[in-house]
């Protein structure tokens, strides 16, 4: 079983790795997106304690008029939280582009409106002399789910080691609106697109395979002994395998006798 | 005497920035007259270093800015962590605690045990060092360990064998854990081995952590001392910076080992003897 988190002591320490990393770089300011749903809505309530709510700039990136009532979500938040917020609908940018490529597959559609959302979230970021937080949950990191160099493409991850089910505990105990917290979660890419759907299983379900592998250390028998079916295990782990790749920098050709990312080995907040 | 834990966050790879940090704590404590300032492992380099390693090492001989360091600490002693490069071992690092008294270079403690697993990589750039001496100081004898090299009851026991009166352990233990109270989980690891050891050694242990946080990786502070028999006498914050001054009464070492035998009927030569085999026949 996961145990409970305490969200207090948690809330102290990402509030001081957001200040401390951007501190580091005698910045102030940060960006993120504004989706709508929980993880988002988490990372800006963290954001708003650590810096000042007028420091952190929510960007709600809407690609058309397919999720109104998300939009408002975020607006209904940022203005909760006292942050600056700004929507900008994407779709004419997206559907330039696939105005070349009409055949595309909702899987490309919705990997090009990830990366777009980060070009847009980089871009602002430049502007306002802000870091790009990312909102990724551990869960999500483990299984793949999300677009390389789109959603996953950040300056700093507060939330990277807090499964799903974790950041909803953190969720309640920074006052997230309930239909933020209750609502089905999802990445907003197509109409009627949930994550639970897409993947199969719910979070409750990934977490605690999640945590048996990781933090118990169990093995594949282990883990279906404990209780977990085995088509649900082995889709677990199969996700884990396939997207190990979301989880690095690209591989290096090595060539040299030290070569960047082999052998020179300098840490993140050298001299900062 | 008074024992301040300087729970200090160092500046990672500035030995500058990080000495002027050491002089203004060492400045406070003889302002709150501590007679021992512990300062945390690496404390003058800061922890995840790992190329950085050879650029930042020192020889506390001659090294100009260990002589501004040791000149601070007339009238008090104090431990400091750093990288040392010595000319008898030229190439070889090591991740080292210095005793500094009354202006003067007392000894060096090499750490033995390197953690280098999962998020531990020390044994890539440090070489590991190769005994445990117990020394005099000017206030008793004195055992130096450094964070995991306190987690190995033999280092512990060597110390104790050679009548420590104190147990100083520099440490820069990242937290990890967010279950329990307003502390990381391994906090409370620490703690109880601290207060343990107390009861085993009939000693003082003191434990200096660190604050802060390094590549995303934060420390976990709760830097304590233990008087012989489990008493706790401090215990600085979890997680933030801190500086704690606390009385010790070093009348307590003797007073444990009235009552507690343990070190009067404590047996090196049986162990001696008992280790001897073992390391000689590790099949038997």
């Amino acid at each position: 079983m996961l145990p409970k988190i305490n969200a207090a002591f948690v809330e102290k320490l990402l509030t001081g790795f957001i200040r401390d990393e951007l501190g580091r770089c005698g910045c102030r300011k940060a960006v993120l997106g504004l989706s709508g749903g929980l993880d988002s809505a988490v990372c800006a309530a963290l954001a708003a304690r650590a810096l000042g709510p007028r420091s952190v700039l929510g960007l709600i990136l809407p690609c058309g008029p397919a999720f109104p009532e998300d939009v408002r979500d975020a607006e209904g938040l940022a203005r909760r939280l006292g942050i600056r917020h700004e929507t900008i609908d994407i779709s004419p940018q997206i559907e330039a582009y696939f105005a070349a490529h009409p055949k595309a597959s909702r899987l490309r559609r919705g990997n090009k409106i990830a990366r777009e959302r980060m070009a847009v979230l980089y871009d602002r970021s430049a502007e306002e002399g802000g870091f790009v937080l990312g909102t990724s949950n551990k869960t999500e990191l483990l299984i793949g789910y999300g677009t390389v160099y789109g959603d996953l493409a950040c300056a700093i991850n507060p939330m990277g080691d807090l499964y799903k089910t974790q950041v909803r505990q953190l969720a309640e105990r920074l006052r997230v609106p309930a239909a933020i917290r209750r609502k089905a979660p999802t990445a907003g890419l197509w109409a009627g697109q949930t994550d639970e759907g897409e993947i199969g299983l719910t979070y409750d379900e990934i977490d605690e395979i999640l945590y048996a592998r990781f933090e118990g250390r169990m093995s594949r028998g282990k883990i279906i002994a404990a209780g977990h079916k085995p088509a649900a295990v082995d889709l677990v782990l199969k996700r884990i395998k396939a997207s190990e790749f979301k989880r690095h920098l690209p591989p290096i050709a090595k060539l040299s006798p030290r070569s960047v990312g082999h052998d020179i080995l300098h840490p993140y907040d050298w001299g900062r | 005497m008074n024992i301040a834990l300087a729970q200090i966050v160092p500046k990672l790879g500035d030995v500058e920035a990080n000495l002027a940090l050491h002089l203004e704590v060492l400045e406070k404590a003889r302002k709150n007259r501590a007679g021992l300032v512990v300062f945390p492992e690496l404390g003058l380099t800061g922890y995840t270093l790992k190329d950085l390693v050879e650029d930042l090492a020192l020889d506390p001989a001659k090294d100009p800015r260990f002589r501004r360091l040791a000149a601070a600490t007339k009238g008090l002693a104090a431990v400091v962590g750093f990288v040392e490069e010595s000319p008898s071992d030229r190439g070889l690092f090591y991740n080292a605690a210095a005793l500094v008294a009354d202006g003067r270079l007392v000894h060096v403690h090499r750490k033995v045990y390197l953690p280098t697993n999962g998020m531990f990589e020390e044994a890539k750039f440090f070489a590991p060092g190769r005994e445990f001496r117990t020394v005099e100081a000017p206030f008793g004898r004195i055992g130096l360990l450094i964070c995991r090299d306190f987690l190995h009851y033999g280092a512990n026991y060597v110390h104790y064998a050679a009548g420590a009166d104190m147990i100083v352990c520099i440490s820069a233990a990242p937290g990890r854990g967010i279950e329990g109270g307003d502390a990381f989980t391994t906090s409370r690891m620490w703690e109880l081995m601290g207060e343990a050891m107390s009861y085993f050694s009939t000693a003082f242990v003191v434990y200096a952590n660190r604050a802060g946080s390094e590549d995303g990786v934060s420390f976990a502070g709760g830097s304590f001392i233990y008087a012989p028999g489990g008493q706790r006498v401090a215990r600085a914050a979890y997680v933030d910076p801190d500086f704690v001054v606390a009385p010790v009464d070093l009348g307590a070492v003797r007073e444990a080992r009235r009552t507690r035998l343990f070190k009067r009927d404590e047996k090196p030569e049986a162990i001696w003897r008992s280790l001897e085999r073992i390391v000689r026949a590790p099949e038997d």
